[in-house]
């Protein structure tokens, strides 16, 4: 067990370290800031006092050698257009993009793996036809047009919720649905189709033939081997919680990650994005780690290093 | 009578100081008004030294002013602000007689010190500011130098020295007169410093706060409403400041909003969660006109959106290929299609507001397909291709206009291709290939000298970027920064149109820009010819039905 941790937690500290480097060079190599952020009639000495600043004046590998040494040490440089650090004005957003995405979350759990569920236990009925159709609709509908028409029907037509913004507590509501009806969507079909591949199992029907009742068979044994991949998805999700709501946050105008990201690239703001990127990234390998502990835990046979298959 | 024990005795005690406080609260019924923005300032500070953009002027027009105002209400020509009158002393040396009573967000009284230490190292130029040099250094975002305290980001000195490149000294003669000593004779002194950038501060407001940065976004001054939180990227908070000189606001609270998305801003409009939405595209007008509880107000601004030519380029040495792409643009054509009508292809570049200045008479090449050929014909051109580098809607209907250029230039006989880039440095890209961009200029003051001089002129960004000069032009820019006889200036200024217009284009002008504002019909409100927005007490008026 301790040998499986322990190489889940070398190959994300890999991850992170490639990611890191992807987005550092990808970011250098795609423009030269300087010409970026200073005003396009910049002349020669303003450009070269920019650079020398902010030490683009030296190779690449230098800088990525300089960011690396400041970032062991929590270093993750300065806004170019704040002045903070970096870090900091990410991390002053963050529990703002989590009052939305956590209680998405929860609805997109809620909804989808009920809903998946009653689908395929009443396969082909009435009832799972209506449901596949909404979450075929649900994760089809892109998230801004979905975002706009609830907009429409709530604030516009009725009047009861705020269309945008976060001054009051109302106002998280439409992006959390929004969120919400997309990840639910995805959720109830990956849930339905484990469930249905569980239920035509040989050691469903052994169960059944003992004469456990109906109840027991899907609690004890459908559902435990459907959670699997069911897992995997709901993992990518936790993984998603920082900046999974890039669109929803600027349709809504509500002041999280993704709007600083939006606005942080397109003031090339390079510290930033580097900052959210390296964030981003972190939570998805640690979410990663968790679905694989929960992967050992489901399933004995991964934490004594086997496959599924054999 | 019931007797004071202790308990009643503090009862009263609290209550009195309470309840004149409570009254005073109570009896203010001005609103609260809600205005959705697509940015509140690009630079995440108010300090007008620094935030510069169309969206920062919008904002602080109700927080600073100048010595010199500008008429909202008509065509921004200039009226006094915090100065009452001004004279000159000699072609050097300007004395302003300040408006006595005038008090800063803090409750002091503006007096001359204030006035000196605007234009003061510590706030403007920094310590190094030689009047003698005519190095600028024109930088934005250096913010993390300030960081640590007072010391002044490279932007604002690069700013103010652009601004005053030869102000030599401001004196305080006494406690409400002024005077502005320029190193060389200047007629377009009282101009820039009528400009934005050079809006009062307070001393004290400025020395109290912890940092620069601090400073930036509370700046302490006296427009008619105070900060009261800025909170970059998602809004900002105005109250109204009520000692201000120019009446009581008629507003209680601003709130400016950031709404990046058109759509949010217009169902948050129809919705009643803001009473203005700012940016309205000309697309949406139609369908906003429509609505009988609210109207689209605003149109002309002071900024022209222009095409500009590399004549570096192999066909675009022979000056008669650019005159011809200037005779074959319809350009009413664009502003009746892509503007509904709402903007007006100008002049040329200068503006109304220029006075003494403005060159009558002057229009824009005229639309003619059948001279366009014939110079085409002249300069031996066979249709090879002019690349022409587009940014994907960095200016309002920019990717639309250009599709309609190339289908006009192409019925003309011009082969002209558009190469879409993402960025300015990639529009800039000196590779050899560089031919025509779009751009646009604006006028920081009333004369050329902010606009075709330093634009177009030695040190502006044409000619920094390389992509044309002109020796005639150069010469001119050179002695109109000195000349003051106005009848001279004016015929020089003529002479500067017609060699970056007519003979050898240096750019052409499209059409002048515009902004649309909505607003609820039932707020009495006019929009100015400028993206402030002016919420005095002669400007707004709302009579609450529902």
């Amino acid at each position: 067990m301790l040998r499986y941790l322990a190489g889940r937690l070398l190959r994300a500290i890999l991850t992170i370290f490639l990611v890191i480097a992807f987005v550092f060079f990808v970011l250098h190599l795609s423009g030269d800031p300087a010409m970026m952020i200073l005003s396009a009639d910049a002349p020669p000495e303003a450009i070269k006092a920019f650079r020398e600043a902010w030490g683009l004046d030296r190779p690449v590998w230098e800088q990525f050698l300089a960011y690396l040494f400041h970032a062991l040490q929590g270093d993750f440089g300065n806004s170019m257009r704040d002045g903070r650090p970096a870090m900091q004005l990410v991390l002053e957003r963050v529990p703002s993009t989590l009052a939305i995405t956590v209680p998405a979350f929860a609805l997109k759990l809620l909804i989808g793996i009920p809903a998946g569920i009653y689908a395929a236990l009443h396969r082909n009925s009435l009832a799972d036809r209506l449901t596949m159709m909404i979450s075929v609709a649900g994760f089809t509908v892109p998230s801004f047009v979905l975002a706009l028409v609830l907009v429409l029907v709530f604030s516009v037509q009725l009047g009861w919720l705020p269309s945008a913004g976060s001054d009051k507590p109302t106002s998280a509501i439409l992006p959390i649905v929004t969120l919400g009806v997309a990840g639910a969507a995805i959720l109830a079909r990956f849930t339905r189709s484990a469930m249905l591949e569980v239920l035509g199992q040989p050691y469903i029907r052994a169960a059944s033939a003992k004469g456990l009742q109906w109840r027991k068979v899907v609690v004890e044994h459908a559902l435990p081997n459907a959670a699997i991949p069911t897992t995997t998805i709901v993992g990518f999700m936790v993984g998603t919680l920082i900046a999974g709501a890039v669109v929803v946050e600027s349709v809504f105008a509500w002041p999280g990650i993704g709007r600083l990201l939006v606005s942080a690239v397109s003031n090339r703001d390079l510290a930033v994005v580097q900052a959210i990127l390296l964030l981003v990234a972190t939570t998805m390998v640690t979410a990663n780690i968790i679905v694989d502990f929960v992967y050992g835990w489901l399933d004995p046979r991964l934490r004594r290093g086997g496959t599924r298959g054999r | 009578m019931r007797p004071v024990d202790r308990r009643r005795f503090i009862g009263l005690t609290v209550g009195g100081l309470v309840l004149p406080r409570f009254a005073i609260g109570q009896s203010d019924t001005r609103p609260t008004i809600n205005i959705a923005v697509q940015q509140v300032a690009t630079s995440a500070s108010l300090e007008v030294v620094r935030e510069r953009s169309n969206v920062g002027e919008r904002v602080q027009q109700s927080i600073f002013e100048t010595l010199i105002d500008r008429n909202l209400k008509s065509k921004l020509e200039p009226i006094p602000g915090l100065a009452e009158s001004w004279k000159r002393i000699d072609e050097r040396t300007v004395e302003f007689a300040l408006r006595k009573g005038v008090k800063f967000h803090n409750g002091e009284e503006m007096t001359a010190d204030d006035v000196v230490f605007t234009f003061g190292p510590e706030r403007m130029f920094g310590y190094d500011y030689d009047s003698g040099s005519n190095k600028t250094l024109f930088t934005t975002v250096l913010a993390r130098d300030s960081i640590e305290g007072k010391k002044l980001p490279a932007e604002v000195v690069g700013i103010a020295k652009r601004t005053f490149p030869s102000l030599e000294q401001v004196v305080a003669v006494d406690k409400y007169t002024v005077r502005f000593v320029n190193r060389v004779p200047d007629v377009t002194l009282e101009a820039r410093i009528g400009s934005s950038g050079c809006s009062i501060i307070s001393k004290r407001g400025f020395m109290e706060a912890k940092t620069w940065i601090d400073w930036a976004r509370k700046p302490i001054a006296t427009g008619p409403y105070k900060v009261r939180e800025l909170k970059p990227d998602e809004s900002l908070i105005l109250d109204a400041h009520d000692e201000y000189w120019g009446g009581k606001p008629p507003i209680k609270t601003i709130r400016f909003v950031v709404v990046p998305e058109v759509s949010s801003r217009i169902n948050g409009l129809l919705s009643g969660q803001y009473e203005f939405i700012c940016d309205v595209p000309p697309d949406q007008i139609g369908a906003l006109a429509q609505n009988a509880k609210f109207e689209v107000q605003g149109g002309l601004i002071t900024n022209h959106r222009i095409l500009v030519f590399d004549k570096n380029h192999p066909r675009l040495a022979d000056p008669r290929i650019r005159q011809a792409i200037t005779h074959s643009i319809d350009r009413q054509a664009i502003v009746d299609s892509l503007w509904a009508g709402k903007t007006r292809v100008p002049p040329g570049l200068q503006w109304e507001f220029y006075g003494p200045m403005f060159v009558e008479g002057w229009t824009v090449p005229e639309y003619d397909p059948k001279k366009t050929q014939a110079l085409l014909k002249e300069a031996g051109y066979k249709g090879e291709p002019i690349p022409f580098r587009v940014l994907n809607n960095y200016y309002t209907n920019q990717t639309a206009t250009a599709q309609i250029e190339v289908e006009m230039w192409r019925a003309a006989g011009l082969n002209i291709q558009i190469e879409m880039r993402e960025n300015w440095q990639q529009i800039f890209e000196n590779d050899g290939k560089r031919a025509m961009r779009d751009w646009s200029n604006s006028a920081p003051f009333s004369d050329p000298m902010s606009s075709m001089v330093g634009q177009h002129g030695p040190q502006g960004q044409q000619q920094q970027a390389k992509e044309w000069t002109n020796a005639e032009m150069n010469k001119l820019c050179e002695t109109l920064e000195v000349e003051t006889d106005m009848a001279k200036r004016r015929a020089m200024f003529k002479r500067m149109l017609e060699i970056c217009e007519r003979e050898d284009p240096a750019y052409t002008v499209l059409h002048q820009n515009a902004t649309f504002t909505a607003k609820r019909k039932d707020i009495q409100w006019q929009s100015a010819p400028a993206f402030a927005m002016d919420f005095r007490a002669d400007n707004f008026r709302w009579d609450r039905k529902t």
